[in-house]
């Protein structure tokens, strides 16, 4: 079975081949850079701004097939925090700091085969960075990586999306405009008082 | 030193000595503890996980994911197709488990005797059910107190004429919160941290938090040391410290997955060892009603039908509801972009239900297997064929069918790209879309085998009484004894297995 580890080793190995062919300037086209809002501790500055356009695009709103029964839920709810307003790739790094140190090699190797031009043309893609992509271009590669016979892409999409989505739904100040009230307040006030606290 | 010890308060390495060693402090290795401590056996746990009570749980996901499951919430197959759910505190699975509980069924007791020589019958583990379920006020739940989240599951399986009734729970002036997840706020759930092991301590047990086992020392046919490295509560990095045990008799309960590894890391590796590893891997669909469900509200399990476990020669299954709170819907709802955003702004209406595949019975059947990481933690692979696909397909089907005969608008499936039901006619899209590996959503919340009990020392690990096959005073009780998967949510039965087991560990002492 193809793994995750045996993955990055068998693409990287791939693209590196055919870089050596002679597509090196395509390779070596850079990262978009984002300012950071605090000293990072897991991303360097270029997977910090991988992973921040990943998470704009995962976490995207637009026109979706709402049944029309429940189109007054949604509209009910407070408009949603933009990711970089929650800080998804800041809480993000913040969370990976621990990681293994096998598993931090992968997912940066994920996070520079995700944001490479020449890997990019290779599976079909525009010769450009994702963060250099226009959103269009982001979300058809995204859905690439989705659905790709290649379960190592597959694999790496699902890597970044739960990330993205985990940190973004899990800070309570998303949770409104999914409708979720967080832990109820009657609920609160019972612990708070088995507590002896106000 | 007695009572349960965190690792910040241990300044030196020590070295200790008592009759038993534990490693792992969850349902097995609680009662084990406790079993043995009434006996007058001097006891000692060591639990990597943190010591947690209510004033921490907080009821929020971005807080307990970390702090109380393996892998700080992220641990999954190796190529991350199925997620595993799995505790780890002091007090293992039973701190963050949605508190359901069965006794094992009768049939998967008999296959193990049948086909691996195993001890076990229903009269012989029966008294060990009856004293769980009264020390956990395991009790069956009124259908007046099922949520809508489960209700739906429930209407609709009745609409269809299958088999469905409420479950039992482990609680005891449960509010019915919704946070069993996340550890539960207000000590209704009668988890190990609140039973087995105050009861193993009151008798002079010690339970050492933060403090991971490394290895087992042994050579011959004996167990002579157990190696921990103590952790600092907060950051779970090592202090430095040092915890030696050099017990009589080693029992080791870190549940599946983490058991194998540890017997592979100590170079135990005869036999089956982290072979056939189970997972009851789950597909889920979710489903969209027109008034508001609030799944992230009342207990989270509270029916369960069993109409589908036994499908012939195929793999049988059964359903479930699961909670639906923001951040593990995140994680499970299908696509990005607006189809998830848009999916996850509906979250009040969204009932989830959940198909457990039971593995394990099939001829030839692998399952799972655990190796180990760089880092010598369990990596596993389980790999999925056309036996998952059949049943992931029935499964999602029976969903389907399920909430469309309770009235639901719209259903989607966890597929990459998701699959929309709306009546029965979609259900021929649903079974034709594609499978495998991060092409639908798996996950697991049950985790059994690697360590398998059975005569056969080439297919297992332990005997029939769970001892080790090589080496004599090296015992196994938790999950990871199981030949196969349960059919039902594991909990009840590790308790109950661990407490008849510690029955031979206690003989073993008296020989000794």
């Amino acid at each position: 079975m193809e793994t995750r580890r045996g993955f990055l080793k068998k693409t990287l190995g791939g693209a590196a081949l055919l870089a050596a062919a002679g597509a090196v300037p395509l390779a070596l086209r850079k990262t978009q850079l984002r300012a950071a809002r605090q000293p990072l501790r897991f991303f360097t500055p270029a997977e910090y701004s991988v992973f921040a356009a990943v998470a704009e695009r995962v976490l995207a709103r637009g026109p979706w097939q709402v049944p029309p029964e429940l189109a007054g839920a949604l509209r009910s709810r407070p408009p949603a925090p933009a990711p970089s307003e929650v800080d998804v790739a800041g809480k993000a790094d913040a969370f990976l700091a621990p990681l293994d140190a096998a598993s931090a090699k992968e997912l940066k190797q994920l996070l520079a085969l995700f944001d490479n031009a020449l890997f990019s043309v290779l599976t079909g893609g525009p010769p450009r960075p994702f963060t250099r992509m226009s959103p269009v271009q982001q979300d058809e590669h995204l859905e690439r990586w989705a659905t790709s016979r290649m379960a190592v892409r597959r694999t790496g999409f699902q890597a970044l999306k739960r990330l993205s989505a985990a940190v973004y739904y899990g800070a309570p100040e998303t949770y409104a405009s999914v409708g979720y009230p967080g832990p109820p307040d009657e609920l609160v006030r019972t612990v708070n008082a088995a507590r002896g606290r106000p | 030193m007695s009572g349960i010890v965190r690792g910040d308060q241990v300044g030196k390495d020590l070295l200790v000595t008592p009759d038993v060693c534990i490693v792992g402090s969850g349902p097995g290795g609680a009662i084990v503890a406790s079993r043995l401590a009434e006996a007058g056996a001097r006891v000692v746990v060591l639990e990597e996980g943190g010591h947690h009570g209510k004033d921490e749980f907080d009821m929020q996901e971005a807080t307990a994911y970390p702090r109380l499951y393996q892998d700080r919430g992220n641990r999954a197959t190796a190529d991350l197709s199925i997620s595993v759910l799995q505790g780890r505190a002091v007090g293992g699975g039973t701190v963050v488990n949605w508190t359901t509980s069965f006794r094992t069924p009768d049939d998967v007791l008999a296959f193990w005797r049948d086909k691996e020589g195993a001890a076990l019958t229903p009269e012989v583990l029966r008294p060990h059910f009856e004293e769980v379920e009264r020390r956990l006020g395991i009790q069956k739940v009124d259908l007046e107190e099922v949520n809508a989240n489960n209700r739906a599951l429930y209407d609709g399986c009745k609409k269809l004429g299958w088999s469905v009734d409420t479950i039992s729970r482990n609680v005891r002036g449960c509010l019915r919160t919704g946070y069993c997840g996340m550890g539960c706020p207000v000590d209704a759930k009668q988890s190990a941290a609140l039973t087995y092991l105050p009861d193993a301590v009151s008798r002079g047990a010690t339970v050492y938090a933060d403090c991971r086992v490394r290895r087992i020392e042994w050579s011959g046919k004996r167990a002579h040391a157990v190696i921990g490295e103590v952790l600092h509560p907060g950051t779970q990095e090592q202090t430095g410290r040092t915890v030696r045990v050099e017990p009589r008799i080693v029992v080791v309960s870190g549940g599946a997955l983490n058991s194998p590894a540890l017997l592979l890391r100590s170079g135990l590796a005869q036999g089956a060892v982290g072979r056939k590893t189970w997972l009851h891997p789950a597909v889920a669909m979710l489903a969209l009603y027109r008034e508001p469900i609030e799944g992230f509200y009342g207990a989270p399990q509270s029916v369960a039908s069993h109409h589908f476990a036994q499908r012939g020669t195929d793999a049988g299954f059964f359903l479930e509801a699961a909670p639906v709170h923001p951040m593990l819907a995140g994680l499970a709802f299908p696509g990005f972009g607006p189809q998830m955003t848009g999916q996850m702004g509906l979250l009040p209406h969204v009932s989830v239900s959940v198909a457990l595949m039971i593995d394990g019975f099939g001829d030839g059947e692998e399952g799972g297997t655990v190796t180990l990481r760089p880092d010598g933690g369990p990596r596993l692979d389980y790999p999925q064929g056309p036996r998952h696909f059949e049943c992931f397909r029935a499964s999602m089907k029976a969903l389907a069918r399920a909430h469309l005969a309770n009235g639901a608008l719209r259903l989607s499936s966890l597929h990459v790209p998701a699959v929309t039901v709306t009546s029965e006619k979609d259900l021929a899209a649903l079974a034709a879309a594609p499978l495998g590996p991060n092409r639908c959503g798996v996950f697991t919340a049950h985790q059994m085998g690697g360590c398998r009990m059975g005569a056969d020392p080439a297919r297992s690990v332990v005997n029939p009484e769970l001892r080790h096959h090589f080496v004599e005073n090296l015992w196994v009780a938790d999950g990871s004894v199981f030949p196969t998967g349960l059919g039902v949510n594991p909990m009840e039965s590790i308790y109950a297995v661990s407490s008849w087991a510690a029955q031979h560990v206690r003989s073993a002492l008296a020989r000794a």
